[in-house]
């Protein structure tokens, strides 16, 4: 059974601001093509975080057109030719930037909420 | 930048890219409905979604836009049309007057580095000349590290060519002119400093293109041929090219070098007198130097002058520097003038679009129908804003298109009827061509803006906004009116009635003495012999003397303050004869006694503005040292000034150092047309080496009034352009109210109402906007025309004839504009029109 904050609505969270930050997180273990990039963050979530299609694809052209990531051709486990998208270096250094954008807000709402 | 590239790649790849992005997501839907979830949404609009975050959808609505609104005017040419070529009017107009302001004061000439050339003039707080002294020139050339070169030009009476019955007109130029400008020789060569300034070089000439074409024949063998001006041989060294752009537009027929004018002058002391302000004077900027820079040196350099000739200097005298590579060099009067046209015709751009914004909303009320579907099936506010902006935008650049070619052809034209240099190229330049963009904008706002917001809303019917474009286009057909009325009525007033001196009798001749070096001893007895000759003709009433002729070449002007009131003091020195002799009616006192000195005789509305209420005669006059006693008055005569009615005169007695400076002026009982060939032959028996200037006053004061009327012509022309138009847009829009409310109408006459009281109802709604469109054109009207006061001939420019005839004829127009509609509504069938109902 997928933990869940809210047991009542077991209808996953769609993490929208954070999302480019979490694409390229799971890309930087190698080239995935956008379903199994969905999947691989539901699945590393603990199935608390769903990726809607409907957010994903926009968010990766912006990614694309950005130029942190870049498309290649490849054959999915279905053998089928697919898009897969591949971290490009200016993605990494964008992923390490937000990493530690990001960092320094959780430990600064952690302390909040420890100490107020 | 990078990520503008992957833009614009995406831009270029859309095709393909949209066909992998699909592909993707298909995928994602096959891998998800074998998961067991089916929960992909509409794939069109995700797809759509995901393509804007490549940037490119503003342009894809953008081309959906266009089509809808090619096919929208396509689908209704009568109002294409219609709108187009109220378009091209408004924009045409505007496109041709910047047109001809940009040849002329814009576009720099064709030759060597214009953008360093300077027109360089003397100015003082209180005086001005556009002459300068030779001598002057060479010191200011001497010794300006700011300057890299001065010219100067010397512009002479015509010329006797050999025996030519035609004089032809000369300049002589500094002999670096031509090479300064870089000009190629058409034929033969032009002027080098290094032959035409060597002590003892032969006489030389360069004769212009189309003078050489003219009087020659393009005869190539001519260079090289001695020919006699004035009676002195000169060898024509070369032609200048086709297309020879000069200073300030200047086209003689002949060019000589400066050194030589001596040897045409006899006895001429301008190269070497530095009283005499003579030539104007140019120059060339040395690399780096601003103007302010060159100013500060230029100051520095008169005053040293001052010290060398005290007299020569005015008081406070500095050098006025004007940008100089142009055709024209504009002063601050042509920036007004030049700013009065363009007010003038931006209100025809504004009565045309005005008048399409009405046709526009009585569209927006057939359009109800399509807009009202495309709301209903999800089309947002904005969305349609932005779709009828669009429709503007088009429809504005098609008429933009149009008033291009249409201004084109209007310069074409003018240009060809104005004999204007051959360097000029007509076809619009990339100036030309952004004031034509921001016109189209302009315009697309202007007309399209207020129909869009209205049809957003949804509010088609109702009329306020009608009421307002109604209202401006009257205002602004009015001012136009009003300004070609006034423009009118000086040029009548110019042709027909007195400039305060008869000139359609007078004869001057400038016998140009003082450049032939006469001492004021030879001149009395030159002029003295000259006059009783002339005297002794039949048909001569009267002759006399004066310095500076009724429109002759040389202007002098005092700016006076009198009571914190600037007014202009033209100046004068004559013979006591002159009054009589111009026809100037004395109005008081007495004129001058033969050889008297200390006196002056001011005109009536100097002694106004000087002594209101009190009598001139005995007041005194000038500065302190010399004062002179007013002994008369005279009747206004703005004989230097004919357009200016703010010009005052004085008038000194001549001295007898005055007398080389002289002119002779002679006033005939018919028209002195027989005069001249036998003023010619006395004067070469008096003196053969003289060839006095002679000129009819009555072709010279045609030359000076025929520009007014040919601007009010042209004014009078776009008001009444202006003035259908705004009848046109108020017929279409009364027809339409009428169409709108014919069953009101019916149910009113059905029940018995009077034709007046229909007809009322029907207009009542215009009668405030065209009300408050006459009130408002009027006021901006009286308000701006100040500014044309020194061109109106001494027309007020609150002339009540002006306004009430202008304001009549629109108000008829407009009332016929606005009945011949609204009748339609009288004759209609009630029983059809309520039983359709």
């Amino acid at each position: 059974m997928p933990i869940t904050p809210n047991q009542e609505t077991p209808k996953p969270v769609t993490p929208s601001g954070a999302l480019p930050m979490l694409i390229l997180r799971v890309l930087q273990s190698g080239t995935l093509h956008g379903y199994a990039i969905g999947q691989r963050i539901h699945l590393l979530s603990s199935e608390v975080l769903g990726v809607e299609e409907g957010l994903l694809y926009p968010t990766l052209q912006k990614m694309l057109v950005k130029g942190w990531v870049t498309a290649e051709w490849g054959i999915s486990e279905t053998n089928r030719k697919v898009r897969c998208y591949r971290l490009t270096p200016e993605g990494r250094k964008h992923l390490k930037a937000e990493l530690s954008g990001y960092d320094r807000v959780t430990q600064a709402i952690q302390e909040i909420l420890r100490t107020a | 930048m990078a990520e503008l590239f992957r833009r614009i790649k995406y831009l270029i790849n859309r095709r393909r890219l949209d066909a992998e992005l699909a592909s993707d997501m298909e995928f994602h839907r096959e891998m998800a409905a074998r998961a067991g979830r089916s929960n992909f949404g509409n794939t069109l609009r995700m797809r759509e979604q995901a393509r804007e975050a490549w940037g490119w959808t503003w342009l894809d609505r953008l081309v959906q836009d266009l089509r809808y609104g090619v096919r929208i005017l396509a689908r209704s040419p009568g109002f294409t049309l219609m709108a187009v070529s109220v378009l091209a009017i408004g924009i045409g107009i505007n496109v041709a007057a910047f047109s001809l302001f940009d040849m002329v004061a814009l576009e720099p000439l064709p030759v060597r580095d214009p953008s360093s050339l300077v027109r360089l003039e003397r100015r003082s707080p209180t005086a001005y000349t556009s002459e300068m002294p030779y001598p002057s020139v060479l010191f200011y050339g001497a010794h300006a590290k700011t300057l890299s070169a001065v010219m100067a030009v010397l512009g002479i009476p015509p010329m006797q060519l050999d025996n030519d019955i035609q004089q032809a007109s000369a300049f002589f130029v500094t002999s670096n002119y031509f090479t300064e400008l870089g000009t190629p020789a058409g034929m033969g060569r032009l002027f080098d400093p290094a032959r035409e300034d060597a002590s003892g070089a032969a006489p030389t000439v360069v004769l212009s293109y189309g003078f050489w074409q003219r009087r020659f024949g393009a005869d190539p063998s001519v260079v090289g041929r001695i020919i006699h001006l004035n009676g002195k041989p000169v060898t024509v060294i070369g032609i200048t090219p086709y297309a020879f752009a000069s200073l300030a537009g200047q086209t003689p027929d002949i060019w000589l070098p400066m050194p030589q004018q001596p040897y045409f002058v006899d006895g001429s002391h301008i190269l070497t007198d530095s009283g005499d302000s003579a030539v104007r004077m140019w120059g060339r900027l040395a690399p780096g130097v601003t103007q302010k820079t060159a100013a500060q040196e230029l100051l520095a350099l008169t005053n040293e002058l001052r010290r060398q000739h005290p007299n020569d200097i005015w008081d406070n005298e500095y050098i006025d520097i004007h940008p100089g590579g142009r055709m024209q060099v504009m002063q601050e009067m042509m920036y007004q003038v030049a700013a009065m046209v363009a007010v003038l015709t931006l209100l025809i751009l504004a009565v045309a679009c005005a008048n399409l914004g009405g046709l526009m909303l009585a569209r927006a009320v057939t359009r109800e129908r399509e807009i009202g579907i495309r709301v209903a099936i999800g089309a947002g506010r904005w969305r349609i804003f932005r779709q009828l902006c669009t429709e503007s935008l088009l429809l504005a650049a098609l008429g933009s298109l149009a008033g291009l070619a249409l201004g084109n052809i209007v310069v074409r034209v003018s240009l060809s009827s104005m004999d204007a240099p051959k360097w000029i190229n007509p076809s619009p330049d990339w100036r030309v061509l952004l004031f034509t963009l921001g016109l189209t904008l302009l315009a697309a706002v202007f007309f399209g803006l207020a129909p869009a917001l209205q049809i957003t809303r949804q509010r088609q019917h109702k009329t306020i906004a009608r009421q307002v474009l109604v209202g401006a286009q009257v205002a602004a057909s009015c001012v136009l009116l009003i300004v070609a009325g006034l423009l009118v009525r000086a040029s009548q007033h110019a042709l027909y009635t007195d400039p305060g001196f008869g000139y359609q009798q007078l004869l001057t001749i400038d016998a140009q003495l003082a450049q032939h070096g006469y001492a004021p001893a030879a001149a009395k007895a030159y002029l003295s012999q000259m006059q009783a000759r002339i005297r002794a003709l039949p048909g001569v009433q009267s002759v006399s003397l004066v310095k500076l002729p009724p429109l002759g070449h040389a202007v002098m002007r005092l700016n006076r303050e009198v009571d914190g009131h600037a007014i202009l003091v033209y100046p004068n020195w004559v013979e006591p004869g002159f009054f009589q002799t111009m026809g100037i009616p004395l109005l008081m006192g007495r004129t001058f006694y033969p050889g008297e000195k200390n006196a002056v005789v001011v005109s009536e509305s100097f002694a106004r503005w000087q002594w209101p209420g009190r009598s001139p005669l005995g007041q005194q006059l000038g500065d302190d040292d010399k004062k002179d006693i007013v002994v008369g008055v005279v009747g206004n005569a703005r004989i230097n000034a004919l357009s200016d009615n703010d010009a005052t005169e004085q008038y000194w007695p001549a001295q007898p150092d005055d007398m080389p400076g002289m002119t002779v002026i002679a006033r005939t009982a018919g028209t002195p047309d027989s005069l001249p060939p036998i003023v010619k032959s006395i004067s070469e028996s008096i003196d053969p080496r003289i060839f006095p200037e002679i000129r009819q006053l009555k072709a010279l004061y045609q030359d000076n009034i025929s520009p007014v009327a040919k601007v009010a012509t042209i004014v009078s022309l776009i008001g009444m352009v202006a003035v259908l138009l705004a009848g046109v847009g108020i017929i279409g829009l009364v027809a339409f109210t009428v169409s709108q409310r014919t069953k009101e109408i019916a149910i009113r006459i059905a029940l018995g109402a009077r034709k007046s009281q229909v007809l009322a109802a029907v207009l009542r709604q215009f009668a405030w906007p065209v009300a408050l469109g006459l009130v408002a054109g009027t006021g901006i009207a009286a308000a701006s025309s100040r500014v044309l006061r020194k061109a109106l001939f001494g027309v007020n420019n609150l002339d009540p004839l002006s306004y009430v005839t202008a304001l009549c004829i629109l108000a008829a127009i407009l009332a016929v504009a606005a009945v011949l509609p609204a009748r339609r509504a009288l004759r209609l069938d009630l029983a059809k029109t309520l039983h359709y109902e």
